[in-house]
């Protein structure tokens, strides 16, 4: 079946984006970019540019190079005197008032220029997708009327694509989030992009969104942030050095980009180092732009911008008849909501909301009609929704230490195993101790079960060979089996409420471990250098009776002086780790040095429990 | 799966043997298709991971150069003052630039002529346009920043002025 993708047809940038195996995923396109700048330019020799291409050409063709095209899509001639005084290209009126871009003599409507781009973002998901494309969802903004709506929808069709369905930006948004699975709901959609400002309040409930109100600022964006750091540190370039660089094309170019880089900076860290070395020059030579921008400083250049988005925000409320009380989520989406004070003025309208912003805000709304396409293409339907394991699963082992098999958030059904050794010379039994949780320690995890598997042939310890599987299936029932490999024998457990755990619990858990994950790490720290140093104590103890009086005298008090003193430390929960890793370093250095002494004379030493056993996880279980 | 064993059994069923809920051959199809699906899902899924990864590594890899790249323009800008500067920091900086062009060399990464080709979007960016140029028009006069192709691959156009 041929893929339907989700188009999300900007101002100045569009994005596309596909659903594949469950996950939606951002095209890149022809030129290696996530973006496509909204631009059709019109060459002289009758070739026409959409994207990129068309930028880079955009001042040799200025009257023949068209972008903001959706500011005119549907729209009436008088309606858009405003945005026609703000562009290089002629604008006129067409048939019935219909606006009309007039390049090199020939009329274009607005959903001809839109078609480019959106064909060419088709073209680009086709080469990515390896077939050819014709669905597509495509977004607009909530404010578009039925004449805006049916001429994006045109303009699909104009494009050789099969318009599945308009979707309102704010809703693709919110679908990104899965917020349509929500019931009664009031969500806030910030949208804060390059140009344009739009603030949406949906309503969610049995899975259809509402649009209740929307207002915006169709001049606001992060190029106005960006010009604000262009302007400031221009003019105090001229106030040090006489020289305006806006007033050169190529200085200013470096500017606008040294201004959003410093923007972009500034919102993970506090200052940030702004550096054009020999942007100009004068007579007394070539001049060097040298500063430093703090997110204060910042801030205080964009304040009234960030201001602006107050009022219309206020607007959707009254509008909507809601208060921020009412408010439930937030989406956030748009570049420029990852600015530090545009995110702390949206905590702040909100009542100290937590927004939605794991989604990339560029491409959130993309994403989102990627998964409205591929629920209407009917990709969705069928596919089974797999569960996952809310906390992780593993056992006890030596020491009281929690060894995981199955992580946290493991996709089920599933089958995990590991094999584990014996504690104890001759050890006839392992005991299994089923548990659930994140923490380090089993007495800090929940107990699921216990059983016990007997008839261990005697051997010295580390040798025997004991797999223990965990199998979950797709409903959930966790079996865990532990099965001597010599013997053959085996014992099992069946668990069936291993993911019945309220949602509640599942958090405090996990809460939990986090809280303790520092002092957990040290005590687990504690118990692997125990056991680190026990074993290598054993070991070097075996060899130095297996050829007794083939070692040196002092070789042999030196090495029980040693595992005396590990003893000792194993004994006393000693926590001193330092300690405990220099005697075991002291102990592998002398058992090295015993099996060199030894080499001429035979072939080893009976097994060491680290050789004789592949694969055996350093804990071991405890004998009973 | 040459003998499906869904298609064995035309023969009448004998009475003795219990009947078979109804629909349940249709589900157990059913099952099977989904089966193979998922582990074809799983295939392809395993392979976009794989192409996702070299195209994250490279992404990465071209991120790194695009910011070399601009920092040798700063050499070449800084050069074309070499005359104002004494001669032994002079020598140092072109022993700078030559490390540096070297470095993006051994990555695969050169430069390539503009000035006097015409003008083509896929290899410049336009920053200005020059009025009164002997050269034909569409020609590129000069540049800003030179044009760097990765492999054969543009990493960044030339940032020219050209000829109206």
């Amino acid at each position: 079946m041929a893929k339907a993708i989700g188009i999300d047809l900007g101002t100045t940038n569009s994005v596309v984006a596909v659903m594949e195996g469950g996950q939606p995923t951002v095209i890149i396109n022809a030129e290696g970019n996530r973006v496509t700048p909204s631009v059709v330019g019109f060459a002289k020799n009758g070739e026409r540019l959409v994207g990129q291409l068309a930028k880079r050409q955009a001042v040799l063709n200025v009257q023949n190079t068209v972008y903001s095209a959706k500011r005119f899509i549907g729209r009436r001639h008088p309606e858009v005197q405003s945005e026609i005084k703000n562009l290089p290209f002629t604008i006129v009126a067409g048939p019935n008032d219909a606006v009309r871009f007039e390049v090199a003599g020939k009329l274009y409507a607005p959903e001809e220029v839109s078609a480019q781009v959106l064909r060419k973002l088709a073209e680009d998901a086709a080469r990515y997708l390896g077939e050819k494309v014709t669905d597509a969802v495509i977004t607009v903004p909530a404010y578009f009327n039925d004449a805006q709506r049916q001429a994006t929808k045109d303009a699909g069709a104009i494009a050789g694509l099969n318009v599945l369905r308009i979707i309102n930006e704010p809703t693709a948004a919110a679908l990104a989030y899965g917020l349509d699975k929500k019931g009664n709901e009031t969500i806030l959609v910030f949208d804060l992009g390059g140009g344009t400002f739009d603030v949406s309040l949906l309503e969610v409930g049995d899975g259809v969104f509402e649009v209740k109100s929307t207002a915006g600022d169709t001049h606001l964006g992060g190029d106005d942030f960006d010009k604000r750091i262009v302007d400031w540190m221009a003019e105090d370039f001229q106030r040090d050095q006489g020289i305006d660089l806006r007033k050169d094309r190529q200085a200013l170019q470096r500017l606008t980009e040294a201004a959003e880089r410093a923007k972009i900076e500034l919102s993970s860290q506090v200052e940030t180092s702004i550096s054009l070395p020999f942007v100009t020059a004068d007579a007394s030579g070539p001049k060097h732009l040298e500063t430093k921008l703090t997110r204060a400083k910042f801030d205080q250049l964009t304040a009234d911008l960030v201001e602006r988005c107050v009022a219309p925000f206020k607007q959707a409320l009254t509008d909507a008849k809601l208060t921020e009380r009412d408010i439930d989520e937030v989406v956030l989406v748009g570049g420029s909501t990852r600015t530090p004070a545009v995110q702390a003025l949206v905590r702040k309208l909100t009542g100290g909301k937590e927004p939605n912003q794991s989604v990339n805000p560029d491409e959130v709304v993309a994403v989102g009609a990627a998964i409205q396409a591929a629920v209407l293409a009917g990709e969705v339907k069928g596919v089974l929704l797999l569960d996952v394991t809310p906390l992780s699963l593993g056992l006890e082992t030596l020491g009281g230490v929690t060894t995981h098999l199955v992580e946290r958030n493991t996709t089920i059904p599933v089958r995990r195993s590991e094999t584990f050794s014996t504690a104890d010379d001759n050890q006839p039994a392992v005991d299994v101790h089923v548990l659930q949780g994140e923490r380090e320690l089993a007495r800090d995890n929940r107990t699921l079960g216990h059983f016990r598997l007997e008839g261990i042939r005697p051997g010295p310890r580390g040798q025997p060979q004991i797999e223990v599987a965990f199998d979950i299936d797709a409903n959930g029932i966790l079996t865990v089996s532990a099965r001597d490999q010599e013997t053959t024998k085996e014992q099992k457990i069946t668990i069936t409420g291993s993911t019945q755990l309220s949602k509640a619990d599942i958090d405090r858990m996990v809460a939990d471990a986090q809280a303790h994950g520092a002092e957990d790490r040290q005590r687990r720290e504690e118990v692997e250098a125990r056991n680190a140093a026990d074993a290598i104590a054993y070991q070097v103890e075996r060899e130095i009776q297996a050829r007794a009086d083939r070692v040196p005298v002092n070789e042999r008090a030196r090495a029980e002086g040693l595992i005396q003193e590990v003893r000792k430390l194993v004994q006393g929960l000693s926590g001193d780790v330092t300690r405990l890793r220099q005697l075991t370093d002291d102990l592998r250095q002398l058992a090295a040095g015993l099996a060199a002494a030894e080499g001429a004379h035979a072939q080893g030493f009976g097994p060491s429990p680290t050789d004789a056993v592949h694969d055996v996880v350093d804990a071991e279980y405890t004998r009973r | 799966m040459t003998d499906d064993p869904l298609e064995e059994e035309a023969l009448p069923q004998s009475s003795s043997e219990p009947a078979e809920a109804p629909g349940l051959r249709a589900e157990l199809q059913q099952e099977h298709d989904r089966h193979l699906r998922t582990r074809a899902d799983f295939e392809n899924y395993r392979r976009r991971v794989e192409r996702d990864r070299e195209v994250a590594s490279r992404q990465a890899k071209r991120d790194l150069l695009i910011a070399l790249v601009d920092l040798a323009d700063d050499f070449d800008r800084a050069l074309v003052h070499i005359s104002e500067s004494p001669n032994s920091v002079a020598a140092g900086l072109h022993g700078m630039q030559r490390r540096l062009g070297s470095l993006l060399e051994a990555e695969g990464v050169r430069s390539f002529e503009s000035v006097g080709q015409p003008f083509d979007p896929t290899r410049h960016e336009a920053m200005a346009t020059v009025r009164g140029f002997a050269g034909a028009p569409g020609t590129v006069v000069d540049e800003a920043g030179r044009g760097y192709l990765w492999n054969d691959e543009l990493l960044r156009p030339a940032r020219v002025r050209v000829a109206e």
